[in-house]
């Protein structure tokens, strides 16, 4: 019966967590449908020389 | 993830700062003195003399080629990054708090303390990016903060808004080409001041901290409050990481410096929140006072911090900290 319980609690936190990150991708979504309404170019939000915006870090810079 | 340790500022660090590619970390501290180090080994790169007084704040052009400093002697000064010579020096009545380029590099602004006599104001000067250019003397701008003293300020995406924290706990929202002051919101708890502001990668949102204990991740569109970080101390600085969701907070209470010279590691921390789920993840100890900046660098790869000890620690994240997902993020990478 605890295990239940405990389930039921994880599946709780997990089932926020989802909807945090939904509500989250959604606000990211709207501000930058916005954001072209307002004829801002995606391409601007990023400054001068930032090109590498989404790339993986390098492995050779990982420390221990 | 052990940090290198910068050691050469004589007192109190202010600021901390990443070059834009996150090769360079300028430093600027009570010792008036501001400082360049590699970011990735440590090493020290030179120092920019001539401040006549404590410094509060610095920041460098997005090309790496102008540094703006400001402090207690009542100027803004630009300098070259390369060589370390003094371009210009812009006098005021009061301090310098704050200063920072907009996102293109074209503008900086500086925010000035209030003495009596004296409003605290924001002043925006036009830059033109080269060494041997002739810096204008007035600024373009000037805002006048009657309600409630300016503590922090910045630029919003494309260099569209010029948001400030107040000394009250307020966030305003500015027009940055009129001054025309749009919103002005009680984000943090009233009359406690706002410590500082930093902005995400594309600046469409950004991240307040505040003597309340709290940080607050607020949307630069129409400042609404979309995150509360809750700590149980006073907060200095506030960054957001790129590359994973997560927060950075600074801060500590000096009354709990218990002497600890003889340890290793000092006991004040850096502590780590998820961005979405407002949760803490972790904490990194290390500086013997408080945290009185932390900054991360640009690609994500690590953060600096600088504290009340004098010292800025330079973290290089590892394998385990771009491994680490919740389990409802990896179900959305999945999709």
């Amino acid at each position: 019966e605890d295990l239940a319980k405990k389930n039921t609690a994880t599946r709780a936190v997990v089932e926020h967590r989802r909807r945090l990150l939904e509500e989250w991708n959604a606000w990211r979504q709207r501000v930058m449908e916005d954001l072209e309404d307002e004829g801002v170019d995606p391409e601007d939000l990023r400054g001068p020389q930032d090109g590498k915006e989404g790339e993986e870090p390098e492995e050779g810079q990982v420390v221990e | 993830m052990r940090p290198i340790l910068l050691s050469g500022h004589e007192r109190a660090l202010t600021q901390v700062k990443y070059s834009r590619d996150g090769d360079i970390i300028f430093s600027v501290s009570k010792d008036h003195v501001i400082c360049a180090w590699f970011s990735i080994n440590g090493e020290r790169l030179g120092t920019y003399h001539g401040h006549q007084g404590a410094l509060w704040t610095v920041d460098v052009d997005p090309s790496t080629t102008l540094l703006a400093s400001g402090g207690a002697d009542n100027t803004i000064r630009l300098w070259e990054v390369k060589t370390g010579r003094l371009l210009k020096t812009w006098d005021f009545p009061t301090a310098i708090k704050r200063v920072e380029f907009s996102p293109d590099g074209r503008r900086l602004l500086g925010v000035t303390e209030k003495r009596m006599g004296y409003l605290g104001t924001i002043v925006v000067f036009d830059i033109i990016l080269e060494v041997d250019a002739d810096q204008t003397n007035e600024p373009s701008l000037r805002i006048e903060c009657t309600e409630s003293k300016a503590t922090v300020a910045g630029f919003s995406y494309v260099g569209k808004y010029i948001i400030a924290g107040h000394e009250d706990g307020t966030v305003s929202q500015y027009d940055a080409k009129t001054a025309e002051q749009y919103l002005n919101l009680t984000v943090h708890e009233p009359d406690i001041p706002i410590t500082d502001l930093q902005w995400s990668a594309d600046r469409t949102y950004f991240i307040t901290a505040s003597k309340d204990k709290t940080a607050k991740l607020v949307s630069a569109v129409d400042l609404e409050v979309l995150k509360t970080y809750v700590t149980d101390t006073p907060l200095n600085s506030a960054a957001i990481t790129p590359v994973k969701d997560f927060v950075i907070l600074g801060g500590g209470q000096a009354a709990m410096d218990v002497t600890t010279t003889s340890a290793r590691q000092g006991k004040f921390e850096a502590r780590f929140y998820h961005k979405i789920f407002e949760e803490e993840i972790g904490r990194v100890r290390g500086h013997f006072g408080p945290l009185n900046y932390v900054a991360v660098h640009p690609e994500g790869t690590g953060y600096c911090s600088g504290g009340e000890d004098g010292y800025v620690r330079v973290h290089h994240f590892d394998k385990a900290y771009f491994d680490f997902l919740y389990e409802v993020e990896r179900e959305q990478a999945k999709i």
